[in-house]
């Protein structure tokens, strides 16, 4: 669990401000903490892996560490798209290991201040998990999806990977 | 006494790791005196370690250690000053007591002092400590002629002689014969320094280094291997495209040879730094070995050779529990008792031979026995009574296949289980164990004159030799452990028995597992009816592996594919290759595994 996003929900830290990384996904802007973000990369070759989830695009080499690659958009059921120029691979932390995600695009390192989270509401479109939702960040012109990431892997499909 | 207060961690620390040092030495040193129990040097250590212990303890107020280690010493002090003698009854009582202070050790060590039983063991000792029982070492005859189906304590002896003569008087020859059923013979590892001062020498030229860091060089190291292999690979590329210039070509080429030796040695050092005796493992045997001689009442003379042969750390851990159960196989199964072996002409004494040596990048351990031999008739009958397999397949099986219905869980040819044997566990811990270490076993035995283990077990698990292979465009890696031959061969070669593809190899029908189907590769175009074959083992079970083409041989560094993907059936690993892609290493066992299931489907 990330830091931030507890602070978010204890009432002292509320004006805390929080820096977000902002990606793209199928026209949608999301957001992670910048802290759980690695690095960002362009699309290397990647080593397909047999007998995984259909979102697992395989594993890479990170200069000398292998890491997995998870298609966001195949994870959360968007329609898939060709990788293009803009395809990046955010290597981000999770539960203390090294992932890679793809995104269509990476766009820019936000701040904004704990107060402006917003519980998700009930209903979320396009099929994204309930689970992994952080919360909603509205701003004037823009709708940002917290995502934790942590969350994004139930304790059933880590499992499942081991029996597939 | 639910936790432990101790203060200081750190001396706590100290305290563990010497003890259990101590403890370990210790074990063998006693079963060494058994055999020559006048040798004071080695009395005297004996003597030292317990003290050492008894004083620790008591500085760190453990009172239950300090209880049974300051018993043992009082016992182990009338040894010392010649007022008792070893005899096999007086060893099971320190044995005894050294088993309770390991027991002791390792609930401090876990954090939690349990409330321990230990006044059965200190009664044991203590008739030890009363001058009759000196007296009973008085008769020097009894005890040797004594065959150990009919022990006799030492203490109900006492009262037989009515002179108490002075210990000295007790002849001393007699007395070293007497050591009991069990020889331990060991052959003097070379360049172990003869006495004690030697090895305290020895202690100050090593460093306890922390394993993680060992583990981080090492992978530094992997990562070193990896770039060389990458610079070669450009070296090569280089050589063919630029033909002119000669100059900057030759020089680039040496300093990739250079680059290459240098990145070896380096390699193998750090291998090395993490390289132990197997002696580590292996002294704990003649232990267990004289115990559960005298538990059989069988007599048995346990031959230690290659004791200083090195290997990795990771795999000293796991070859522990299944050498444990392949010597009380040959124990229990293997070796008979003194009449049975006199009956069938054999030496009194059975022999069991253990042995490690090197080859080439692999650790042979062999147990070998000089018993009654694997009766193939009379497993196979056993496993038709279990069902574990039918008749027709009986009838079909060669020699070999009947040996290796002893691996199958839940095979036994014991009618009833019993403390050490009889459950069908065993061996299927020792097949379990080795495939795990990508190790292969192999039996040879002639009924009547002995069966003889063989494992074959890499040196390490952190980089190992690879065949490179291509599955319709995708590389993999297979260990080359496990890899016994290829083969190039037309398709049309193939039978298919029972929708299971095979290849008749020699005298053994092969069955096949086409990678690209296990790996739900994507078919390319074209099609050609000649196709490589990988023979692997894995422990005891042969299979072939078709691939499109071999691409080579390559000292891969192991990377791991992390917690997400770990457990992916057939896939071990990854590997990092000289392009700097990621190449899958196949995991044969896992592999073997599913071909099994596959085949009944």
């Amino acid at each position: 669990m990330s830091k931030a996003l507890v602070a978010v929900n204890t009432e002292e830290s509320r004006g805390e401000l929080i820096q977000l990384v902002s990606f793209n996904l199928d026209q949608e802007e999301y957001g992670v903490d910048v802290l759980k973000v690695r690095e960002i990369i362009r699309m290397p070759v990647v080593t397909r892996v047999p007998n995984t989830p259909h979102y697992v695009d395989g594993v890479i080499n990170l200069r000398g560490k292998v890491i997995p690659i998870i298609s966001m958009r195949k994870k959360f059921g968007l329609m898939e798209a060709e990788n293009d120029k803009q395809t990046r691979i955010m290597v981000m932390d999770v539960d203390g290991e090294l992932m890679g995600f793809t995104v269509d695009a990476v766009s820019e390192v936000i701040r904004i201040s704990g107060s402006e989270i917003q519980p998700s509401p009930a209903v979320v479109a396009s099929g994204i998990d309930q689970e992994c939702i952080a919360g909603v960040i509205n701003q004037a012109d823009r709708l940002l999806v917290l995502l934790d990431l942590e969350k994004m892997f139930s304790a059933d499909e880590k499992s499942v990977f081991g029996s597939l | 006494m639910p936790s432990i207060d101790c203060e200081d961690q750190e001396l706590l620390e100290g305290f563990l790791a010497e003890t259990t040092e101590l403890l370990e030495k210790l074990d063998d040193d006693l079963v060494v005196l058994e055999k020559s129990s006048d040798d004071a040097d080695l009395l005297n250590r004996i003597f030292r370690s317990i003290h050492t212990v008894k004083g620790a303890s008591s500085f760190l107020g453990f009172d239950l250690l300090v209880k049974v280690t300051h018993k043992t010493e009082d016992v182990l002090n009338r040894l010392r000053k010649g007022e008792l003698h070893v005899t096999p009854e007086i060893m099971d009582v320190i044995l005894e007591a050294t088993d309770l202070v390991k027991l002791l050790v390792s609930d401090i060590k876990a954090g939690d002092i349990q409330e321990r039983e230990i006044d059965g063991t200190i009664a044991k000792l203590l008739p030890l400590l009363s001058e009759n029982a000196a007296a009973a070492q008085t008769q020097p005859e009894a005890a040797p002629a004594a065959p150990c189906e009919n022990p006799v304590p030492p203490v109900s002896e006492s009262v037989a002689p009515p002179v108490i003569n002075p210990p000295q008087e007790v002849p001393q020859a007699p007395q070293q014969k007497s050591a009991g059923d069990v020889v331990i013979k060991k052959t003097p590892p070379s360049p172990k320094p003869a006495d004690g001062k030697g090895e305290d020498l020895s202690d100050n030229t090593t460093v306890r280094v922390d394993i993680k860091r060992l583990d981080d060089l090492m992978n530094q190291v992997g990562e070193l291997v990896l770039e060389r292999n990458r610079m070669i690979q450009i070296n090569q590329n280089l050589q063919q495209v630029d033909g002119d210039k000669i100059d900057f070509n030759e020089e680039f080429g040496k300093l990739t040879k250079r680059m290459n030796f240098v990145t070896s040695e380096l390699q193998m050092q750090v291998l090395k730094m993490r390289m132990l005796p197997v002696e580590k493992v292996f002294k704990k045997f003649p232990r267990i070995v004289r115990s559960m001689a005298r538990d059989l009442g069988k007599e048995v003379d346990l031959q230690i050779f290659g004791e200083e042969t090195e290997l990795d750390r990771s795999v000293v851990d796991e070859i522990g529990d299944p050498l444990i159960h392949l010597i009380r196989n040959a124990m229990d199964h293997g070796l008979e008792g003194p009449e049975q072996r006199m009956a069938a002409g054999k030496p009194r004494v059975g022999t069991l031979v253990l042995s490690a040596v090197h080859e080439g990048n692999q650790i042979i351990i062999n147990i070998k026995d000089d018993g009654a031999g694997i009766d193939t008739d009379r497993v196979g009958r056993k496993a038709l009574e279990k069902g574990l397999v039918s008749e027709e397949q009986l009838a079909a099986m060669s020699q070999r296949e009947l040996f290796d219905l002893i691996f199958l869980p839940g095979f036994s040819t014991k009618d009833k289980a019993n403390d050490l044997s009889g459950r069908g566990v065993g061996m299927d811990v020792v097949r379990t164990n080795i495939k795990k270490l990508n190790g292969l076993i192999e039996i040879k035995s002639e009924k009547g004159q002995g069966s003889e283990f063989i494992l074959r077990l890499p040196l390490t698990l952190a980089i190992i030799q690879s065949l490179l292979v291509e599955v319709e465009g995708e590389v993999y890696s297979i260990p080359l452990s496990s890899v016994l031959e290829t083969l190039r061969v037309d398709q049309r070669q193939f039978h298919v028995i029972g929708g299971q593809e095979v290849l008749k190899l020699r005298d053994m029908v092969l069955p096949l597992v086409r990678l690209e189907r296990v790996f739900r590769v994507q078919k390319r175009e074209e099609q050609n009816d000649f196709c490589y074959v990988v023979v692997v083992g894995s422990a005891d079970k042969r299979m072939g592996l078709v691939v499109t083409r071999l691409v080579g041989q390559q000292e891969v560094a192991i990377k791991s594919l992390g917690n997400y993907l770990a457990n992916i059936p057939g896939i071990a690993g990854s590997t990092i290759l000289g392009d700097g892609r990621v190449a899958l290493i196949i995991d044969p066992v896992g592999l073997v595994e599913n071909g099994e299931c596959g085949s009944g489907r």
